[in-house]
């Protein structure tokens, strides 16, 4: 397993790699990247299981990220979580269009987090 | 002074320092400040705000308590104003601008990236026009801080 955590914030990028490490993942199943960019430079070379991503980043925002990613048919069945501080329905709703597989607000709790990655994991095809 | 449109912007502030810091902190009595006003406080974090309202929301600390909560996030005592801080400062208004718009939905708005003010006594640049700026205090059993806020057609007197 590989999980990408794209934010531009270094320390909720160390928040959500700690609450994911509480919740037993490894060490070494993180990844990370400051912005879109990076994170899509990742997603080319490496095979990512589940992608978390912000959406308010410099250079290439998470929701542009993830057009990007669904329009490429080598992504197009990646687990997305956007974690972000965007709270409206319209965000949510513009995000889900966008493709992600499901939204979770800022700040991160360790129930919510678990919840998501269980439920869009599950949901994988096998 | 429209409260309705404040309050959002105080859940916002209780939510983040609860679930972040488990702090409770009080909102103290609004008061309307002046665009040329100089901060008594020592880092503030802003977001610019876009789309049916144009503005700012700016969140300000003293350094003690900018470095305290940061030392809570990355576990580790601080005692400079290093780039942890600004990191935790500018999440922090920006985990506070987006929560609010929750309670400000019949507005469709957008949040710029956060950007830093630091320097005792430093000053914000407010959009221009006559947009009544109303800053809330907050106490906290770990200090003082602000939230401002000057949104033109939501902000009112």
């Amino acid at each position: 397993m590989r999980i990408l955590i794209v934010d531009d914030s270094r320390i909720m990028r160390n928040i959500v790699k700690n609450t994911l490490k509480s919740l037993r993942y490894p060490e070494d199943v993180f990844l990370e990247a400051p912005d879109g960019q990076v994170a899509w430079q990742i997603l080319e070379a490496q095979e990512i299981t589940l992608l978390l991503v912000d959406w308010n980043m410099p250079t290439l925002n998470g929701l542009e990220l993830v057009k990007k990613l669904r329009a490429n048919a080598k992504h197009q069945k990646l687990p997305i979580i956007m974690i972000t501080s965007e709270a409206a329905k319209y965000n949510v709703i513009e995000a889900v269009k966008a493709g992600v597989s499901d939204y979770l607000v800022k700040p991160v709790t360790e129930k919510g987090l678990e919840e998501k990655i269980r439920r869009v994991l599950d949901r994988r095809p096998s | 002074m429209n409260i309705r449109y404040i309050t959002p912007f105080i859940e916002a502030v209780e939510g983040a320092f609860d679930q972040m810091f488990q702090l409770q902190p009080q909102a103290l009595t609004p008061y309307l400040v002046k665009k040329e006003e100089i901060l008594d406080w020592d880092i503030s974090g802003i977001i610019g705000i876009a789309g049916e309202a144009r503005g700012l929301v700016v969140l300000s600390f003293p350094a003690d308590l900018a470095q305290e909560l940061t030392a809570v996030l990355t576990g580790q005592a601080k005692d400079t104003m290093d780039e942890d801080v600004t990191d935790t400062v500018g999440e922090l208004v920006n985990i506070i601008a987006g929560n609010a718009k929750k309670g400000l939905e019949e507005f469709r708005l957008l949040i710029s990236l956060p950007s830093i003010v630091q320097g005792h006594h430093h000053q914000v640049t407010w959009p221009s026009g006559p947009v009544p700026i109303i800053t809330i205090p907050f106490s906290t059993s770990r200090g003082h801080f602000s939230l401002s806020v000057g949104l033109e057609n939501i902000i009112t007197t």
